[in-house]
């Protein structure tokens, strides 16, 4: 066997071995889809069947409520912006798990919820266990917009 | 003043086609006149360069906000070294900067070599003159950073500057990042030049290797300094969180430290030449292509500029014919480039260096699919998908301590073929040490830490083992041949050999980096609620929080929490955790409060002040995080070592 053969052999195995284990890796849940629009989530199956999902609004104005004692912060989205003008169509509430929110998060910010839809009798809100939140786009770098929502962010990070 | 500047860069774009075409002329006819015609042309452009540079500066100092562009980027309320650093907080600016440093790097190249590889210079001014030229028509036609605001239009202030950028390491993180994509450029135009003019012996890659590595040094700095930053400002506890433009920015790194490796093979055996040719193709090619990737929009990015579709096409088509033109060069040269020998033994030198780049490629692969996975999986299945830093840190533990095993062992393995007898002479005592610290670990953490850490620690102890029996070899036959000290010894072993011991101290830096990250593992967190008075431990620390007051209002408000920090009853410091807000861009901002140590480093995040005049709190404990630090100043110390003139050399 040439020396061609054996190198373009090793390297193949060596590709074949890297893409079985980003394959394998894929599925237990190192990667996730991109974010669905409200409306776009509320006709899923997965709003039907409380499967953990990607979901994109934006805060309604004076809706946040801090809960400190119950280390829980409520607020509602809605699909479009409210400074767009015109009356607000779907609205979800939301309850994220925890204090820590990020800087830019606030009413009328653009969010995205990572989390599923959990039922409490006939009405039913969104469990939030990550939440993103975007600066209005007010630069335009929108360098560390999003970087600076804490929870989006693993807790560490090797090498 | 705008005016000069809009002139500056026209006349530029001028000058740059006319030295295009004096270097083509030159080249094809081995013309030594117009080589020079040639070469005069660059200095003439880094001037024009310059100007319009100034004048852009000169319109940010003096409030200019009638220029779209500054008035975009910086604000009145600005401190001056912000205003002027605003120069590059934007999409044109930073092609103006990308411009001026490459024009720079391409008048010193002429002046190194105004004596020298006298065939290579025509073509290495046409390669580079060609870069600038797309750069020149991007600033002139399609963002214009001298643009006015339309007629009738007054501006009396501009609408500021993200304030996370208005942090002191954002003042020279673009310019190190910067000096290093643009500088891959000169390399790659002795790449070309060798491949066009058909020189393809000694001179180019002898020349190349200098010109790789001053870049490299850079692009290295500003890499770390990226990691800072994002460590001091974003306040989620980290450094490094494999975003698009972290990595576009890593990928380049990748071929370039490959190729400072396998050149050496090519230097002493007369191996791979087409290798290291295509190392530096693709260096440069992921230096364009990683400023697409981050400017387009393609992949999601924190770092995204606003988009216009001309803009990204244009660069794509940019990045695809540097590509496309450099390996059709190669493969008509092809047969001119082969090897002079074979491979004898996967037991030697040779072997080690060709497994290190294997790897270097593997991670380039891996950040490359991770990156453009979105694009990728939305091409195959229709589904958008991204992976998270999770997927990296997956391959990362699984390719870092295999380079660190080949860091080494390369070095020190013979050459062509190794014995059992140079494998012992060389590889007890280290090997020994990285056993020794497994079994330390293993005591002190127990199962504490994952088998990464073990694996990956261990083999730093390996290879720092393996680099101190280097210099104790070294100085100690030094030493024995009798009138030097050890003192003198070592000094006269780097000033004879800087390549090789200033290369050992590189690797001594990567590894105290690779042992900072590594701490990683051991990290805990925390968020807590407080009320004044209150404490909360973690680990063996604990805080109490004393109070909040109002930040004295400023260019920014806000409130500066008050925490105690004590050790068991040890007093250690007041931290003080900011939470901004900043009026004229109307961002808050989370300025974390950090307690360093070489063991580990407390930081605090004022979360929020609640309603009820509690406060929330995020803590974390990092341990090593100092040693990245630490080893990026090694890193670069050795780095100068290697580069450093040597006189009895030139």
């Amino acid at each position: 066997m040439s020396k061609g053969f054996q190198i373009a052999g090793g390297a193949t195995l060596i590709a074949l071995l890297l893409g079985w284990y980003a394959a394998s890796n894929l599925q237990e849940g190192a990667s996730f889809t991109y974010y669905k629009t409200l409306g776009e989530f509320a006709a899923s199956p997965e709003a039907q069947s409380g499967i953990p999902a990607r979901v994109h609004g934006y805060v309604v104005p004076e809706s946040i409520q801090r809960d400190v004692e119950g280390q829980r912060v409520t607020f509602a989205v809605q699909a479009t912006p409210p400074h767009a003008g015109g009356p607000s169509d779907v609205t979800m509430p939301v309850v994220f798990a925890s204090l820590e929110t990020p800087d830019m998060f606030k009413g009328g910010a653009e969010v995205v919820l990572e989390g599923r839809l959990a039922r409490d009798g006939a009405t039913s809100h969104f469990a939030a266990d990550k939440l993103l939140a975007k600066c209005p786009s007010k630069f335009e770098g929108v360098e560390g917009a999003t970087a600076a929502g804490g929870t989006a962010r693993p807790p560490s990070t090797k090498g | 003043m705008s005016e000069i500047g809009a002139v500056s860069l026209r006349l530029a774009l001028l000058l740059a086609a006319a030295g295009f075409g004096a270097a083509i002329y030159a080249g094809v006819q081995r013309n030594p006149e117009w080589t020079r015609v040639a070469e005069r042309s660059v200095g003439v452009v880094f001037a024009l360069v310059t100007s319009a540079m100034v004048a852009l500066f000169l319109c940010f100092a003096r409030y200019d906000y009638q220029l779209v562009y500054v008035a975009a980027h910086s604000a009145r309320s600005m401190a001056l070294p912000y205003r002027l650093a605003a120069l590059w907080g934007g999409q044109a600016g930073s092609l103006l900067l990308w411009l001026w440093m490459l024009s720079a790097y391409a008048t010193a190249a002429v002046w190194f070599h105004r004596n020298r590889a006298r065939v290579l210079m025509p073509w290495v001014v046409a390669v580079l003159l060609a870069n600038a030229i797309f750069f020149l028509v991007l600033l002139v036609a399609v963002t214009d950073p001298f643009e006015k605001l339309p007629p009738g239009h007054v501006a009396s202030d501009g609408s500021g500057l993200n304030p996370l950028l208005q942090h002191p390491v954002m003042l020279i993180h673009p310019l190190m990042l910067y000096t290093g994509l643009t500088g891959f450029a000169v390399p790659f135009a002795f790449a070309f030049a060798a491949l066009v003019s058909g020189e393809l012996g000694t001179a180019w890659f002898r020349t190349t290797r200098r010109w790789t590595l001053f870049p490299w040094m850079f692009l290295s700095i500003g890499i770390l300094l990226g990691g800072r930053w994002a460590y001091e400002v974003l306040g989620w506890g980290g450094y490094w969180a494999w975003d698009p433009v972290e990595n576009a920015s890593f990928m380049p790194w990748l071929p370039a430290t490959a190729y400072l490796h396998s050149v050496m093979i090519q230097e002493k055996r007369g191996m791979l030449k087409t290798w290291n040719l295509l190392l530096i193709g693709l260096t440069y090619t992921l230096c364009l292509f990683g400023t697409f990737l981050t400017r387009s929009g393609v992949v999601q990015s924190v770092h995204a500029f606003a988009q216009t579709p001309i803009f990204t096409s244009l660069f794509l088509g940019y990045v695809l014919v540097t590509a496309i033109a450099f390996l059709t060069a190669l493969w008509i040269r092809r047969k001119g480039i082969r090897s002079e020998v074979r491979l004898e033994s996967m037991v030697s030198r040779e072997a080690s260096f060709l497994l290190n780049n294997w790897v270097f490629i593997a991670i380039l692969a891996m950040v490359f699919w991770g990156t453009l996975f979105p694009v990728f999986s939305e091409a195959l299945t229709g589904n958008r998908r991204a992976v998270g830093p999770m997927w990296f840190n997956l391959f990362g533990s699984l390719l870092a301590p295999l380079l660190l095993l080949l860091t080494g062992i390369g070095p020190l393995i013979a050459w062509r073929r190794a014995s059992v007898a140079n494998l012992r002479r060389q590889f007890v005592w280290p090997t020994a040490l990285g056993v020794l610290t497994a079994a330390g670990l293993g005591i002190a953490l127990g199962a504490q830490i994952s088998l990464y850490a073990y694996v990956a620690w261990s083999l730093c102890a390996f290879v720092i083992g393996t680099i101190v029996q280097e210099y104790v070899r070294a100085v100690r036959a030094r030493t024995r041949k009798g009138d030097e000290n050890a003192l003198q010894a070592l000094a006269e072993l780097l000033r004879r050999n800087q390549q090789r011991y200033g290369g050992y101290i590189v690797h001594l830096g990567v590894v105290f980096i690779l042992i900072g990250i590594t701490g990683s593992v051991l990290n805990e967190q925390k968020l807590e609620n407080l009320r004044p008075g209150d404490e909360l431990t973690i680990h063996d620390y604990h805080m109490k929080y004393l109070t909040a007051e109002a930040l004295p209002a400023q260019h920014y408000g806000g409130a500066v929490a008050r925490l105690a920090l004590y050790r068991g009853d040890q007093p250690l410091a007041v931290m003080a955790p900011e939470k901004r807000m900043y009026w004229l861009e109307e961002q808050p901002a989370s300025i974390p409060a950090v307690y360093s140590t070489l063991r580990e480093d407390l930081y605090v995040i004022l979360t929020a002040i609640e309603n009820d005049g509690s406060a929330t709190f995020k803590v974390y404990r990092n341990p090593l995080v100092n040693w990245i630090w630490i080893g990026g100043v090694v890193f670069v110390l050795g780095t100068l070592t290697v580069m450093w003139p040597h006189p009895e050399r030139r």
